[in-house]
């Protein structure tokens, strides 16, 4: 029996291996050469000087740090609940479809997910440019006069917020499919028997057997929502006035442009720590009303 | 079998006798598009006709801090270019991060070059503070002023032979301004005021022409300088309200409010000459156009200004790659007569000096400019896409279109960048 577990153990561990050593290899070693980083004043590349906790200390008294947390912040309210209410929308109309038409509707909010950030921020450049722009009338017919909404202080954070639903909502919307889908017809039958109401079955049945989806799509987001950078670097650049500066910005501008490898790592780390820190919270939250 | 023979034995030979004329590949790396990369291009494909022995590969990076960055990342693992495109205004920052090789006299003398061959200005923002020189300036480039001439005509800024005249103040900048408007120019002086490089090169050249100083000692806007970086948001933010400036334009729509004849004057870059070189000679342009330097608007003569260089980065290479590299670098110089049709000002002596340059136009019109030429503060945060142009794009374009007071405005970038100097 015993030559027979050690034989188990061995056939484990190298089914386990090639994964333990990529992870290790490819995220874990530099996870930890991160932390490590962020306590020395080095460059992006080579070595640097080991001060302590002076670049966590410096970033406490950035102010440039709390406007990227502040805005965030803004940015999740901005998107993470709005998305995920729209995407079970789009997902209950398109679940009352069917056939081919179903399957088209799908694949039409489903496409811009496939676009490249890139393209998906030049679209919208040229539809949104101030001088040119074809959404320029439709501003000019609600405000009187073209709004530049990349350099607008007060547009800006909204707009990318737009431009991030209307990219990533069809994932969500794939994800709520998949979970209507779920729900056994029978439910359905049974209550109609009963004499529900449409309003009484989408309450009592559909969205609490769609909380589970609900709250994992609400995580997914806020985590993704919290990872900003491209839409901001490839719009607006983080400004004007640093209004849509965030936190990846900063991690990128600090390492890439001015060659400050150490406290980038500080302030990715402290963005790290937020994240695990809120969406675990988020999540727990979340299971908490759902068995209510 | 016996033909099989010999196919074998003459490949063979050929395979012993091929490092006898082995071929250098030289693998280079630029920034340049538009107009520019076309010339570039050019020369590159002259070179590697002319020279059976050295060819060089280029690639076209993005220009600005995904450039610097990918040469950054490259060379610390050994991976770069053998030669690359440079900012001189970018050299504080590759000194500080180690990815520039040390050109010596000795490269100079293989190149073919010496240091008195270039210009004074351009060899300075070449070296590093120990003296020693860390790429060869190919260029010197600035902002110059384009000019419709169908505006103007019969006014008093164009003379007999149809030149611009008389602008030697703001105020008759301003009045020329006023007068195209009348003139039913419908943005006066074109530039791109919703982009970074427009923004700062202008307020740049305003700033410098006052005397002041954006960095120096490690002081962002020391002394009076302060005061005189809000004089000049200030007169660019009375140009918005004025309506003599497009409001938010985008660079190519800054370029294209000039070229359809919208604008009456465009302040660019010596690169966009070729556009309108290109455009007056296939008829597309549709009106007489001329480029000077920036007039003396305020106190003193001053243009920004920067270089394009060539420089190798420090990583190993055999002495056989560098010598063919730095034969490359000679053979542009010697042939930057071709450089110079983008528009540039060549920062090699002999072919700026050369009568072909001469009477090259508008080239000899503005090429005065090389003396007076202001290049960024020496400084790790200055030069291109740096953060010094953050800060046009994230302070002063929104306080020139009216979302913040000059001084403000003034004050917020020398609180900004000095947090980033430390």
């Amino acid at each position: 029996m015993l030559h027979n577990r050690r034989k188990h153990v061995a056939i484990a561990i190298s089914l386990v291996a090639p994964f333990v050593l990529t992870f290790s290899l490819v995220f874990l070693w530099p996870a930890i050469r991160v932390v490590e980083l962020s306590f020395t004043s080095g460059p992006l590349i080579g070595a640097g000087e080991w001060v302590g906790l002076e670049n966590y200390r410096r970033l406490l008294s950035d102010n440039l740090f709390y406007t990227s947390l502040k805005n965030n912040g803004y940015f999740i309210l901005l998107t993470v609940v709005p998305t995920t209410a729209l995407a079970l929308a789009i997902a209950l109309m398109i679940n009352r479809l069917s056939g081919r038409l179903q399957a088209a509707m799908l694949a039409l909010f489903f496409l811009p997910y496939i676009l490249p950030v890139s393209v998906v921020t030049m679209i919208w450049t040229w539809m949104l440019d101030f001088q040119f722009g074809i959404l320029q009338p439709v501003f000019t017919f609600f405000t009187g006069k073209p709004v530049p909404v990349f350099k607008n202080p007060y547009w800006v954070m909204p707009m990318i917020a737009v431009v991030t639903i209307w990219w990533t909502n069809g994932f969500n919307v794939l994800l709520f499919i998949a979970g209507l889908r779920n729900i056994p017809q029978e439910l359905y039958e049974a209550a109609a028997l009963d004499g529900a109401t449409g309003r009484q079955q989408f309450l009592r049945l559909t969205w609490p057997l769609l909380w589970p989806v609900t709250a994992l799509v609400l995580t997914l987001q806020l985590i993704l929502q919290l990872k900003i950078f491209d839409q901001v670097y490839l719009m607006s650049g983080g400004g004007p006035f640093n209004s849509s500066y965030v936190l990846l910005l900063m991690v990128y501008r600090e390492a890439f442009q001015l060659n400050h490898g150490g406290y980038a790592s500080a302030v990715a780390l402290v963005l790290f720590v937020i994240i695990m820190a809120v969406s675990v919270l988020q999540f727990q939250i979340l299971k908490i009303g759902g068995r209510r | 079998m016996r033909l099989l023979k010999t196919i074998l034995a003459a490949s063979v030979a050929s395979f012993v006798a091929l490092p006898a004329f082995a071929q250098q590949q030289v693998t280079w790396w630029d920034f340049l598009a538009g107009g520019d990369g076309v010339r570039m291009k050019a020369l590159i494909e002259r070179f590697n006709e002319e020279h059976p022995d050295i060819q060089i590969s280029g690639t076209t990076l993005e220009w600005g801090v995904p450039y610097y960055t990918k040469v950054r990342t490259s060379v610390a693992v050994g991976q770069g270019p053998d030669v690359m495109t440079y900012h001189l205004s970018r050299m504080p920052l590759g000194l500080s991060e180690d990815v520039l090789s040390e050109i010596t006299d000795e490269d100079l003398k293989v190149a073919g070059l010496s240091r008195d061959d270039f210009f004074t200005r351009a060899l300075e923002a070449a070296s590093g503070e120990d003296g020693k020189l860390y790429a060869i300036p190919f260029d010197i480039h600035s902002i110059i002023l384009y000019y419709n001439k169908s505006y103007f005509e019969g006014s008093e800024f164009l003379d007999e032979e149809g030149n611009l005249t008389g602008i030697d103040s703001l105020e008759a900048f301003e009045r020329a301004l006023a007068h195209a408007k009348d003139e039913g120019s419908t943005a006066p002086v074109s530039y791109a005021t919703g982009d970074d490089g427009g923004v700062y090169r202008v307020f740049f050249t305003l700033l410098k022409q006052q005397g002041g100083d954006l960095i120096k000692d490690g002081e962002v806007l020391p002394g009076d300088s302060l005061d005189k970086a809000a004089k000049a948001i200030e007169i660019m933010t009375r140009w918005t309200e004025n309506g003599w400036q497009p409001e938010q334009a985008e660079y190519e729509a800054s370029v294209a409010l000039f070229t359809s004849g919208k604008a009456a004057f465009h302040m660019n870059g010596v690169w966009e000459v070729p556009t309108m070189v290109d455009m007056a000679d296939k008829g597309t342009l549709g009106f007489e156009w001329g480029a000077v330097q920036i007039p003396k608007l305020m106190e003193q003569q001053a243009t920004w200004a920067d270089s394009h260089a060539f420089a190798i980065p420090a990583q190993d290479m055999a002495p056989e790659k560098r010598e063919a590299v730095l034969k490359v670098i000679g053979w542009m110089e010697k042939n930057g007569i071709e450089w110079a049709g983008a528009g540039h000002i060549p920062a090699y002596k002999p072919v700026a000096e050369s009568p072909e340059f001469a009477e090259m136009e508008p080239n000899a019109t503005y090429s005065k400019l090389a003396e007076t030429a202001a290049y960024d503060p020496r400084s790790q945060i200055a030069g291109v896409a740096s953060p010094v142009y953050d800060a046009a794009i994230n302070v002063i374009s929104p306080a020139i279109h009216g979302y913040l007071e000059p001084m403000q405005a003034a004050e917020q970038i020398k609180t900004e960048l000095q947090s980033k100097l430390r």
